[in-house]
């Protein structure tokens, strides 16, 4: 993943082609109310972001009987990471019962690991189900969050200079929204296509092409073995080989969906099957333990079986302990590499030229289209957009040193804010949404206090910030992620401030609890 | 001379590259190899060619086992930047009528050990072991070797080429030497007690028993194309020169093995040294062909296209 913090040239995502019928089902499309000056009256809460993430919690809040609440989307179409993530063979690397909302099932999953445009009609079913679509504003990038300290108010201010105000606000704008084009030398000299595994140019033909992709993580290895099928030949630019698991995936039997939606506790059982299984994953993942080996040896059977060549072996043995990087999940992309017309390149690029892609061994590789598959601007120490708190101070300012949050979700000096994908709340082994989840229930603890007790600031107590952040630090040094091998998880000097260090279970237990005595009222 | 800075060596290597397509591969000059030379530059250019290659596969066993992320990536790097000299080295067979249609030349059986050897066992060696030995090779045999060719072949391409080459190879002899340095600094007395039992390791010793024979065969192509033999020693001397300019440098017990080596090697007096190696040159030299394992992958990787498109 790349993780040039200071690419701000963000493309704006739209609806892919392909999407433009499911997305045109959430008829709030476009419902841009354009207000110069902020309305007397504040809403209750500001969400920003339209993903699973400000969706959830617009449930959330509905079914607490919240209803004075706004979505800031800047794209034209909801669904976040699965409306962007929309190239060939996109799918979530957790079972799909798992990767949904235990507030809204879908007994209708299709295989056991949903694809993308599935993920994005459950998302569009959400909206429809919990009537999101009137609270949404679409096209409305923030481009700021300010703290009225006087007033307790948050304000968000669009780059059309479009204001919109709330008492409290929660951030919700996407871990790995954010992509760019790598800086490799000579980018802008290529006379070919280039397209972002992030933003899919669906109008683009493979048929007949000579195409290389960079990059060989989660969205590669789920792109190539796509592009193989129908591309002339495939070029293959690995950098560092991941660990590879096999995937356990198969479409769901009739009777099982009419199982699921007859008795939806069956439903529950299975996803507490698949969670119990998940958490032991971290064992595996999170630290070096025996089934860290295990798991490795997993890894090695799955290539050892696919792959017979020693040399290719070789180049796709990984050598950092697993679940340092995140662990990948595929069964079709070993054989797919060995393909006629595909070729793994592991030569370091030294540019991008005009007609393809020069590597240290001294031979340009001419191709017709360069698919970056690059993973995602990930900020370890700022924010997507300037954050303002109290006296004015600058959340990016106050995160130089690598971000810093209590439990993930609120951050001493930015009153009745509240973080999703905070700092310290990644899995690394389970569901996202299973996090997620946790966290939505805190900050709805949250903003039922703001509002229920009138409060202008619920700001949690400096201190308390730094304890948490001690023993989390200290439980963090003894991870896979901090065993030495660089990643996204990490900043440049080693700061951990993007996974959390132990099981979902323990993550919700954290977020269970809302101690009062940790916060400052006023 | 003080250990150069790596982290900036990779930067300057990371933005010093160049590309087969930076020659034209097909300016005159080529006529200026004389129709006596031909026969033996050919071959002397194919073993060349393999020298570089096993030189690069040598890298890539380096690559992933060198102790810090920034000597990982050079290492990385110069794997693929050897890989580039066999390349153009082949460009340049090409340039002069010496491939056959699409033939990559044909190693020798020295090398076919060596390639045989390193397939197997480079990636087990540690890194002290190979980190002297490569620069020994690429000194004695890259290194003096060029100048010689470039002593004999008037052609311009070849002169443009090696001036690239020579550049990459300045760069890997100084990396190449300061990981000497750095090894000889925390070799304790356990360490080089360790290091010196590894001399007993079977692998170890299959791999010496294939470098030996092929740097005095080596030797014999050199000489056979005119080469003074005092030349390849003196590049040989240079290897001790640079790599015991220093305390730590003197220290590493691998430079001190392959440095003796050396010695031997460049005393043509020494019977107990030359009588059996020169047999096994022999010996080596007679092994059939169809006895050798199939080349593995890696050596298929090889081209003299300055593009590809498959
Ligand atoms: C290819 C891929 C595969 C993944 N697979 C898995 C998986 O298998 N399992 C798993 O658990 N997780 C997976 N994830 C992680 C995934 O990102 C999360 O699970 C989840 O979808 C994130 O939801 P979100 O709402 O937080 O963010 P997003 O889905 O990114 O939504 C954020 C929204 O905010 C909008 N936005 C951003 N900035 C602004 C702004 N300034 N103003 C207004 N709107 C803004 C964006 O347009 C977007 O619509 C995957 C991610 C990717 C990219
Ligand atoms: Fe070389
Ligand atoms: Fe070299």
């Amino acid at each position: 993943m790349s993780t040039t913090e200071d690419s701000k040239k963000t493309a704006k995502p739209k609806a892919p082609r392909k999407k433009a019928a499911a997305a045109r089902k959430t008829t709030a499309r476009r419902k841009s109310t354009a207000r110069k000056k902020a309305p007397e009256k504040p809403l209750s809460v500001l969400i920003v972001g339209a993903g699973f993430a400000g969706l959830g919690m617009a449930i959330r809040l509905k079914q607490a009987g919240i209803e004075d609440f706004i979505i800031l989307e800047r794209g034209n179409a909801v669904g976040g990471t699965w409306r962007d993530n929309q190239y060939p063979g996109a799918a979530c690397d957790i079972p799909s019962n798992l990767y949904s909302y235990s507030f809204a099932p879908n007994p209708n999953w299709s295989r056991s690991f949903s694809g993308s445009e599935e993920i994005l009609d459950y998302v569009h079913h959400l909206v429809a189900e919990f009537g999101l679509e009137k609270h949404i504003r679409f096209e409305q990038n923030v481009a700021e969050l300010r703290f009225d300290e006087t007033k307790g108010i948050w304000t968000a201010t669009t780059d059309k200079d479009v204001v919109f105000t709330g008492r409290a606000a929660v951030m919700a704008q996407g871990p790995l929204a954010n992509c760019s084009f790598p800086a490799i030398t000579g980018i802008e000299d290529f006379k070919g296509k280039k397209i972002h595994s992030a933003r899919w140019d669906h109008d683009y033909d493979f048929s007949g092409k000579n195409v290389a992709v960079v990059g060989t993580g989660a969205s590669g290895i789920q792109i190539i073995p796509e592009l193989v099928k129908v591309a002339k030949h495939v070029k293959v630019f690995q950098r560092t080989p991941g660990w590879v698991m096999p995937r356990p995936d198969f479409s769901t039997p009739e009777w099982n969906k009419l199982l699921f939606r007859k008795v939806p506790a069956s439903q529950q059982a299975m996803r507490e099957l698949l969670y119990w299984s998940h958490e032991s994953m971290a064992l595996a993942v999170i630290w070096n333990s025996p089934l860290t080996r295990i798991a490795e040896r997993i890894g090695k059977w799955h290539l050892r079986r696919q792959v017979k060549d020693r040399w290719l072996r070789r180049q796709l043995t990984p050598d950092f302990t697993i679940g340092c990087k995140r662990v990948l999940v595929s069964n079709d992309y070993y054989p797919a590499l060995q393909k006629d017309n595909a070729k793994l390149i592991t030569w370091p690029i030294a540019r991008i030229s005009e007609e393809g892609i020069r590597t240290v061994e001294g031979i340009e590789h001419q191709v017709d289209c360069i698919v970056f598959a690059t993973g995602f601007d990930v900020s370890h120490s700022g924010t997507p957009f300037p954050v303002l708190g109290r006296g004015g101070r600058v959340m990016g300012d106050d995160w130089k040193g690598g971000a810093q949050a209590y439990k993930s979700i609120n951050v001493s000096g930015y009153p009745n804010l509240f973080l999703t994908f905070g700092p310290n709340s990644g899995p690394g082994h389970n569901s996202a949404l299973v996090y997620m989840e946790s966290q939505l229930e805190y900050a709805l603890k949250g903003i039922r206090k703001i509002v229920g007790e009138d409060l202008k600031m619920l700001d949690v107590r400096e201190d308390a910030q730094q304890r948490f952040n001690k023993s989390i630090q200290k439980r963090l040094a003894k991870t896979n992620w901090n065993s030495g091998c660089k990643s996204w998880y990490l900043t440049e000097d080693g700061f951990n401030a993007t996974m959390y260090p132990g099981f979902a279970t323990q993550y919700a237990t954290q977020m269970s609890e809302f101690k009062e005595e940790d916060y400052q009222t006023a | 001379m003080a250990s150069i800075d790596l982290d900036k060596m990779l930067a300057k290597i990371k933005s010093t590259q160049w590309a087969l397509s930076d020659i034209d591969w097909d300016a005159p000059g080529a006529e200026l190899i004389t129709e006596e030379q031909w026969p033996k530059l050919k071959e002397f250019m194919a073993d060349l060619m393999w020298i570089e290659h096993v030189g690069a596969r040598a890298f890539a066993a380096l690559a992933k086992k060198a102790p810090t992320d920034t000597l990982r990536e050079i290492y990385s790097y110069f794997h693929a930047e050897e890989q580039r000299h066999a390349n153009a080295e082949m460009a340049l067979m090409r340039r002069w009528g010496m491939l056959e249609g699409d033939e990559i030349p044909e190693p020798n059986v020295n090398l076919r050990i060596i390639i045989e050897w390193l397939d197997r066992f480079a990636d087990e060696m540690p890194v002290y072991v190979l980190g002297t030995v490569v620069p020994m090779l690429e000194i004695a045999l890259d290194g003096a070797l060029c100048t010689f060719l470039l002593e004999t072949v008037k052609d311009p391409v070849c002169h443009q080429a090696f001036e690239k080459i020579n550049d990459d190879e300045s760069r890997h002899l100084g990396v190449g030497f300061t990981v000497m340095e750095m090894q000889g600094r925390s070799a304790s007395y356990i360490k080089m007690v360790q290091m010196m039992a590894r001399v007993m390791d079977p692998r170890l010793i299959l791999g010496i028993a294939s470098y030996m024979p092929l740097l005095n065969k080596m030797r014999d192509n050199v000489i056979a194309m005119g080469l003074p033999e005092e030349k390849l020693y003196k590049a040989m001397q240079k290897f001790e020169r640079i790599g015991g300019r220093t305390e730590e440098g003197r220290r590493n017990p691998w430079f001190q093995l392959i440095k003796q080596h050396g010695r031997w090697v460049t005393n043509r007096s020494n019977k107990v040294y030359h009588v059996p190696v020169d047999a096994l040159v022999k010996i080596t030299g007679m092994v059939p062909r169809k006895a050798l394992p199939a080349v593995p992958s890696w050596v298929k990787e090889l081209t003299y296209e300055p593009t590809a498109t498959r």
